[in-house]
């Protein structure tokens, strides 16, 4: 399989504290990775080192070959990469809708060309009618028109979701993406993860519910301390990560 | 009363246009921008600074700034006298040209905030407006200061108890035009992603778009609108004096007028500078007979400023959306969707 996303030894310090310590992982072409690990070991951090959101103190990361270490994310964007975040960052006063449309852009967004209709109109109808569809899956149709700051964190969670879903990456970065979901729902949503797939779009996600995912996923990480204590692939590979004595002592002792 | 209704309409134009491009860049893109009153200052200098010299170049007329002006303009407006259509074109003349120099003024100031938060943004804004300001008013190279230049007079043609009707209507022409591009402009794509940028810039940033280039594009074209009300409060005067284009006129009136009609939301802004207008002309005319009937011991003109403050907080604290909450951005889609 191709590779798509390569850390090197990301190292990264807040103050005197270290966050994350020689982190390498690989991501491949129509894969989907996750990585579980305790509060506090690193995931968030890793996640917003590839995405531009903190910059590394040390180590690299490469995304088809190309060195991206602390790109700007508005470019990482255009590269083909696209994340959801922990804490829900729902666009307050704006709708659902318009919170989805955000996920997407419009040559209408430069004022310039906002001025001649038809230099964007038909893209605008072409996403309202894709993020009508995704909000149809997500099961929040009925939410549509409502300001994205009056919805529960669960709807906001969905809310993050739908608006990765608007453009077709190459990856899509998820921190806890079914974190307040119904399982139903987040069975469906782990399904159409895996269709995405094989449309050629790779995941990594971050998510304690195992029990939901475990079934869904092609890799598996796992920090701990800022570290990559062991890693799997495959059905077997991830069946011996599981049974990994550290790691079975790190849940326990949980 | 009918000079009181003139003067409302006039000054509810000037103001709607300096407060509807605040609205885009602070309403929409969240921009705090407390240098506002720059933009307007821009289109006192493309007449005062730009267009009279032109003037005094194209009459062959001798002296400095300020004494050539007065016989340039005294030629121009003799012209103008002749011909009104000489007026009205020296009218768009100047407004174009303080478009101009506004939208490459706006591009420019908010340069050194490339980096900043919007915490931080507004005081830099207000930094390098009230420098600026000072420097038009001790400097009298530019625009005469603290001691005034006179601008040419567009109604030279019209007879006297006609030209503050023609004058209010001017404005109200601009006024509406403006409010027709800024709809026109808003409710697009470029309109939402101005609001998302307020709720979120680092949402916005991971979805692909540049913050710098928003905010660059925002504020060329707010301070290239805010310079029409200038240009206009230029040629309505007569005479420009630096001094007049303070932060609490022309920045702090207009964001109250902004909260107070409801941010966001291009005809509740309306609203909101038509209430303050009328409350800052019946103030200005009553003010002495008030300082008597209240004995009040100070100046009657910080009762406007206390007036304003305490309403400023009434709103932030009871109706923080402002008298029309804002909409969504409507685009045709969008419309569509809201509608079933
Ligand atoms: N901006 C920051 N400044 C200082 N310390 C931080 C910052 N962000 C995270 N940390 C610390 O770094 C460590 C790792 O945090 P991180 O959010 O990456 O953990 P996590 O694995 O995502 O945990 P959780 O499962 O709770 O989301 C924690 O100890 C956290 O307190
Ligand atoms: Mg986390």
């Amino acid at each position: 399989m191709k590779e798509l996303l390569r850390t090197e030894g990301i190292t990264k310090y807040f103050g005197g504290f270290r966050a994350l310590h020689n982190v390498s992982i690989n991501v491949d072409e129509r894969e989907v990775a996750l990585i579980i690990g305790p509060n506090g070991s690193g995931k968030t951090t890793l996640i917003n080192v590839i995405s531009g959101t903190l910059k590394a103190d040390s180590g690299k990361v490469f995304f088809k070959g190309a060195d991206i270490t602390n790109q700007e994310p508005n470019l990482l964007y255009h590269c083909g990469i696209v994340r959801t975040f922990q804490t829900p960052q729902p666009l307050k006063e704006l709708t659902v809708l318009e919170n989805l449309l955000i996920g997407a852009i419009n040559p209408g967004e430069s004022p310039w060309k906002a001025l001649i209709y038809r230099s964007w109109l038909k893209k605008e109808e072409e996403l309202v009618e894709r993020a009508i569809k995704i909000l149809d899956f997500l099961k929040l149709s009925h939410l549509v028109n409502r300001k994205a700051g009056e919805l529960s964190g669960g709807q906001m969670k969905l809310v993050e979701i739908g608006r990765a879903l608007m453009t077709r990456p190459k990856l899509i970065i998820m921190d806890e993406p079914i974190a307040g979901v119904a399982p139903g729902l987040a069975h469906e949503i782990f399904s159409h993860i895996l269709v995405l797939k094989t449309r050629g779009i790779s995941f990594l996600i971050i998510e304690h519910r195992l029990d939901i995912v475990l079934s869904y996923i092609d890799r598996l990480y796992v920090m701990f301390n800022g570290e990559i204590i062991t890693e799997g692939r495959g059905e077997q590979g991830i069946k011996k990560v599981l049974e990994d004595p550290k790691v079975v002592e790190i849940y326990i002792g949980e | 009363m009918m000079d009181i209704l003139q003067l409302i309409l006039l000054w509810f134009g000037i103001y709607y246009i300096v407060a509807v491009s605040l609205n885009m860049e602070f309403g929409y893109a969240g921009i705090p921008n407390f240098g506002k009153a720059l933009s307007v200052l821009v289109g006192a200098i493309s007449v005062g600074g730009i267009l009279n010299r032109l003037l005094i170049w194209y009459f062959g007329v001798k002296g400095d700034l300020i004494e050539g002006s007065t016989f340039a303009i005294a030629r121009m407006n003799e012209i103008i006298a002749a011909h009104p259509l000489a007026g009205i074109f020296l009218l768009l003349i100047a407004i174009l040209l303080a478009m101009v120099v506004g939208f490459v003024v706006g591009m420019i100031f908010i340069l050194p905030s490339a980096k900043l938060k919007a915490d931080y943004l507004g005081v830099t804004l207000l930094a390098i407006s009230e420098a600026i300001f000072l420097v038009c008013v001790y400097n009298l190279s530019i625009i005469g200061g603290y001691y005034g230049i006179s601008t040419p007079d567009i109604l030279a043609f019209a007879p006297g108890e006609k030209r503050g009707w023609i004058f209010a209507g001017i404005v109200l022409v601009f006024a509406f035009l403006s409010f027709l591009f800024m709809e026109k402009l808003l409710n697009t794509p470029y309109g939402r992603v101005l609001k998302a940028m307020r709720e979120n810039e680092d949402v916005v940033k991971c979805f692909g778009r540049d913050i710098m280039k928003l905010r660059m594009r925002t504020m060329a074209i707010g301070s290239a609108i805010g310079a029409i009300a200038g240009v206009l409060y230029s040629f309505y005067t007569g005479n420009i004096v630096a001094n007049s284009f303070t932060r609490v006129e022309w920045t702090f009136f207009p964001f109250l007028m902004i909260l107070l009609g409801g941010k966001g939301n291009n005809k509740g802004v309306a609203l909101g500078v038509l209430a303050y207008v009328i409350v800052i002309v019946f103030l200005d005319i009553y003010k002495y007979d008030i300082k008597e009937i209240f004995h009040i011991p100070f100046e009657p003109v910080w009762l406007t400023y206390i007036l304003f403050g305490i309403t400023m907080l009434l709103i932030l604290y009871y109706k923080p959306t402002g008298l029309i909450p804002e909409r969504p951005v409507k685009t045709p889609p969008v419309k569509r969707i809201m509608e079933d």
